[in-house]
């Protein structure tokens, strides 16, 4: 099949970094092999997310009729204080769970990558956290922080017994641990495979001009990684904004309001609250939010860059 | 070259979605029976209700309320008239799907649901048959039911909803064994009640079990102390919408009352971090952690079966929430889920509505039913069950619940079932940070009178 | 490993390596243990003691509550949600990288619009498309939304990577006489084989765990996957803990097999070097 090159607008292709070649030859657009995850995203994401944004100019309780409501909707949505209390959560939890797992990510990956024999067994141990669903991650964790049954009185350590979800700042412990314990083994994996790939002649040279581990870690690794940080970063953030299934059993978004992140807020709004309305229009932040952020990762990376790290080896 | 790369292109495509499209088609929405009997769909499918419908419900699973459900489901199906098509969810699960259902007009003949607010949502939206004149005409019906159940299923003067399963008050729980060791006696007013929570706590023993993170826990001694102090009338105002309603006095000093609670440590320490859903609350006091617990009747059941030989060997013991002195409520009025309700979908065909109706007449709490539910542990909301309660291995607690039921001057529903699901939301967070201290019992009638007319 | 140096042994790796063991196994172990506990005894004891009496009661029950067929169903769902994702997936990330054009440009800025769409909130609209397809309370239903919302974040993720595949290697094959079509099988699908088990382990994953969609869309207990088995155990108001562990441990056996079998290739695929 010649592609076909439906291109509206052919400008000349910018010579790729590094690359000497023939000059710019037409670019196709390829828009064909796009073109199944169009359609399939247009017709179960985009038409749905249509139908979300429309809804947020509505007032509905899921049950009767959907009644018209201009901006009043959004109006009501953004003077609530839960919403911003719930936008400011978000924020907050994107940034303390990256700030958790990324470091001991990397650490945990440089260590998986080791090819001693024990660090394999390990790495098999520490991927089983990924394999439970959250809710069942959920439902353990409460059972073993409660105060009088769960883990303090089993291993007899009284400092445990804290009140780990009734207080509003544990809670925030809480949570952050249990989403690094649940995620920590993927981003290992992402890192390991991304160490895997340094070249070990950087290393060998180093090596010959006498730098320590510590030096090669901060002066080879971390830039080699630069890629697979952005992409663990990226799955991270956006990860984080859909946060649902763990703190809704864990907490459903307590106590109080200190754990309702906007999903939460979003689905506790509609669902419980019976305003699909207001929850509509929460939904909408939360897909411009998840934009901005992505193409912020993406723009930290260099987004327009078509150049390889590996140019030039 | 070209030509075999479009076609393996052309062969990728459609085998991945071919070996999508093979697997099963569905049907055209949950109204459309699946397997036996289809009744028409209930989404538009000009398809005419052919013969006599079948009427799909759905009920929540879990015994063994699911198992008696479906027995009486199946006797009713082998009578050989209209046919009922049942499926079980989880309770969660089940309010999700059902509003999604609702929402999008794909609702089963047959919703399962709790009345009160719920109930006044749906028939807002006229998505609920009227059943008021079909009552009235069916004597059968009509005398079945305790009278405290109808109030629930009323919107406006209209009978929306017939109960089923069992009623769940709540209950005052103590650890009988606890008590004697410390010489104490179950209380019958606010001081004794108070003195006991002094005498636990120097004991070393907490008071009161409370799964406070579960918010609806908490929610049940509001219901009490509201209706003890300022009567059931409080509450009807507030369920009426009247502006304000939650400005009564009897509101802020059943507020203060909490205060007073949490402050006197009548709690278990670190309740809010204690779940109810995994019974770690019950699991207080049957391990004597704890002397008393505020619960529901449906505790009798799971404590029975979990907590060893509590149950059978008589350490366990029941009683009325105690007065108030000055209040306005006596010790008769009930607080709890009176039963739960059947409405009927008007969305659904004419047939299947009148499949529902039979079912409705002569399926539901027949006589088997009412007494699959004693022999489980719950009074049927039917009268006319005292030889099987006599009969009972429960009949201690059983026959105590029924004459509670029989002489309640009222029997207030929860609350976060009572109220609308918007302010009833705002209810169980302010519930949560009343009991935490964290908003003042005034802040918690002004956030509450906030929320009136949503 | 960087370090070759086999005199200075990484003692803070390995202390750290064990504690962070330590933290993994606890709360693996205390679902383990639980499972074969009976509801009875479970909180008379210590949530650490070894289960006395030993019961395989919890078992019988989750495999008597249809099991084997939720577990069938899973699979399916799985298998037809990863398998087309990751193809369309990488097609499309491959066209954003090696095409030009306002037209892709635009479509790679759509697709970023579907990165954060929460689930629940599209749960409505998803619902009526899928009735108005008839293909309500069906395994094909599970798959299609879940394909749509798994693209954005795998197109991300592939297009990164395929970024990274140095442009003479495009340039030489195009000398050959290459078409974009032989460049996309034989040359980049190779190279991005870790990226690609990145996101197929992700999305097998999403989708295995995905209890939503599964709720709202499939009705009859023949349709049903494994996540709605584990909520077969939680009453009204309460949860029979032992007996969700024990669901629990079942959902998690087949991918804990799937994971031993498949490691090696797993690993092996993540870190599948370029121009090693």
């Amino acid at each position: 099949m010649t592609v076909a090159s439906t291109s509206v607008a052919t400008t000349a292709a910018p010579a790729p970094a590094g690359a000497a070649g023939p000059p710019a030859t037409r670019k196709p657009s390829l828009i064909l092999f796009a073109l199944p995850a169009l359609l399939f995203f247009l017709v179960f994401a985009i038409v749905p997310l249509l139908g979300v944004i429309v809804l947020s100019f509505t007032k509905w309780n899921g049950i009767g009729a959907i009644v018209f409501n201009g901006l009043a909707t959004w109006q009501d949505t953004l003077t609530r204080p839960t919403t911003w209390n719930a936008l400011w959560l978000t924020v907050r939890i994107v940034i303390l769970s990256w700030l958790a797992q990324t470091p001991l990510s990397i650490l945990l990956g440089v260590f998986v990558a080791g090819h001693q024999r024990y660090r394999q067994v390990l790495a098999v141990i520490f991927f089983l956290p990924l394999l439970l669903s959250s809710a069942a991650i959920a439902i353990t964790y409460k059972t073993l922080l409660d105060p009088n049954f769960g883990l303090a009185a089993g291993l007899n350590i009284p400092l445990l017994a804290q009140n780990w979800l009734g207080d509003e700042v544990l809670v925030w412990f809480v949570l952050i641990f249990i989403i690094s314990w649940q995620f920590i083994p993927f981003h290992t994996l992402i890192y390991q495979g991304g160490v895997r790939q340094i070249p070990k002649a950087l290393y060998e040279a180093a090596e010959i001009d006498g730098a320590g581990r510590l030096k090669q870690f901060f002066y080879i690794t971390l830039p080699q990684l630069k890629y697979t940080i952005i992409t663990s970063s990226t799955l991270m953030a956006v990860g984080s904004l859909t946060y649902f299934d763990i703190i809704f059993v864990l907490t459903t978004g307590g106590p109080g309001t200190s754990t309702r992140i906007l999903p939460l807020d979003m689905y506790l709004t509609g669902f419980r609250g019976s305003e699909m309305g207001v929850a509509s229009a929460i939904a909408v932040m939360l897909v411009v939010i998840g934009l901005s952020l992505a193409m912020a990762v993406q723009r930290l990376g260099g987004k327009g860059s078509r150049g390889s790290q590996m140019d030039g080896m | 070259m070209s030509a075999t790369s479009r076609r393996s292109f052309l062969a990728l495509s459609a085998a991945a979605v071919g070996g999508v499209a093979l697997s099963a088609c569905g049907t055209a929405g949950p109204g459309t029976g699946t397997g036996a009997s289809a009744g028409a769909g209930a989404s538009g499918a000009a398809s005419g209700g052919a013969a006599a419908g079948t009427a799909s419900m759905w009920a929540l699973s879990g015994q063994p309320n699911e198992g008696i459900v479906k027995n009486s489901v199946d006797a009713f199906n082998a009578k050989g008239g209209p046919k009922v098509q049942v499926d079980f969810f989880q309770n969660d699960a089940y309010k999700q799907k059902i509003r999604t259902a609702i929402g999008a007009g794909q609702a089963p003949t047959l919703i399962y649901g709790w009345g009160g607010g719920g109930l006044r949502t749906y028939a807002a939206a006229n998505q609920v048959e009227d059943l008021t004149s079909w009552v009235n005409a069916t004597p059968a019906i009509k005398d079945r039911y305790i009278n405290t159940v109808w109030n629930a299923a009323t919107v406006n003067g209209k009978i929306f909803a017939l109960a089923g399963n069992g009623t769940q008050p709540i209950i005052l729980w103590y650890n009988k064994a606890v008590f004697d060791a410390h010489g104490a006696q179950p209380p019958t007013t606010w001081a004794d009640l108070m003195k006991l929570v002094t005498l636990f706590n120097s004991k070393g023993v907490a008071p009161f079990s409370l799964g406070g993170q579960s918010r609806w826990t908490s929610m049940m001694w509001l219901q009490y102390l509201l209706d003890r102090i300022g009567g059931p009338t409080v509450f009807q105002s507030i369920l009426e919408e009247k502006k304000d309603a939650w400005s009564d006095p009897a509101v802020l000093e059943m507020a203060k009352k909490v205060v007073e609670l949490v402050q006197a440590k009548a709690f278990i320490s670190n309740f809010a971090s204690v779940a109810a859903d995994g019974n770690a609350d019950q699991a207080l006091l049957w391990t004597g952690k704890a002397a008393m617990m505020l619960h529901g009747g449906w505790t009798y059941g799971s404590m029975k079966a979990n907590g060893g030989d509590f149950v059978s060997s008589g350490k366990l013991g029941w009683t009325t929430f105690p007065t108030i002195a000055g209040g306005k409520g006596d010790i008769k009025g009930l607080v709890g889920n009176p039963a739960n309700y059947w409405s009927i979908s008007s969305k659904a065909t004419a047939a299947e509505k009148e499949a529902a109706k039979a079912y409705l007449k002569d399926g539901l709490l027949a006589k088997d039913e009412a007494a699959a539910f004693v022999k489980s542990g719950t009074i049927p909301v039917v009268k006319g069950v005292e030889a099987q309660i006599d009969q009972s291995a429960d009949k201690p607690y059983l026959s105590w619940v029924y004459a509670r039921l029989n002489e309640a001057s009222s029997f207030t529903q929860s609350w976060d079932q009572a109220l609308q699901p918007t302010p009833a939301e705002e209810l169980l967070k302010n519930i949560e940070q009343l009991f935490l201290l964290k908003i003042t019992p005034e802040q918690f009638v002004t956030n509450m009178n906030a929320t009136i007319g949503k | 490993m960087n370090n070759r140096n086999p005199r200075t042994w990484n003692w803070f790796g390995g202390v750290a390596g064990w504690l962070w063991l330590a933290i993994i196994i606890i709360p693996i172990y205390f679902v383990f243990v639980t499972s074969f506990k009976t509801t009875s005894t479970y909180f008379g004891s210590n949530p650490l003691a070894l289960p006395a009496p030993f019961t395989f009661d919890n078992y019988v029950r989750v495999v008597e509550a249809n099991f084997i067929g939720y577990l069938v169903n899973s699979v399916i769902v799985v298998i037809g949600t990863v398998g087309p994702l990751l193809i369309f997936a990488f097609m499309a990330a491959y066209a954003i990288v090696r095409g030009e054009g306002r037209l892709i440009r635009f479509v790679q800025r759509g697709f970023l619009l579907g990165l954060a769409i929460p689930v629940q909130a599209t749960i409505v609209p998803v619902y009526l498309l899928i009735i108005t397809m008839h293909m309500y309370d069906s395994l094909p239903a599970l798959m299609l939304p879940g394909i749509a919302f798994g693209l954005p974040l795998s197109i991300l993720i592939l297009a990164n990577f395929i970024r990274d595949i140095p442009n003479e290697l495009f340039e030489s094959m195009s000398l050959d006489g290459c078409t974009e079509w032989q460049k996309l099988w034989r040359l980049a699908f190779p190279m991005t084989q870790p990226a690609l088990v990145t996101v197929a382990v992700y999305q097998a994953l999403l989708s295995w765990n995905g209890f939503l969609f599964p709720l709202i869309l499939t009705q009859s207990p023949g349709k049903r996957t494994l996540p709605l088995a584990l909520w077969a155990f939680q009453g009204e108001y309460a949860t029979d803990i032992p007996v969700v562990l024990a669901a629990v441990v079942l959902t998690l056996a087949p991918i804990l097999v799937l994971y031993a079998f498949g490691r090696r290739y797993l690993v092996s695929g993540m870190t599948a070097g370029v121009g090693k």
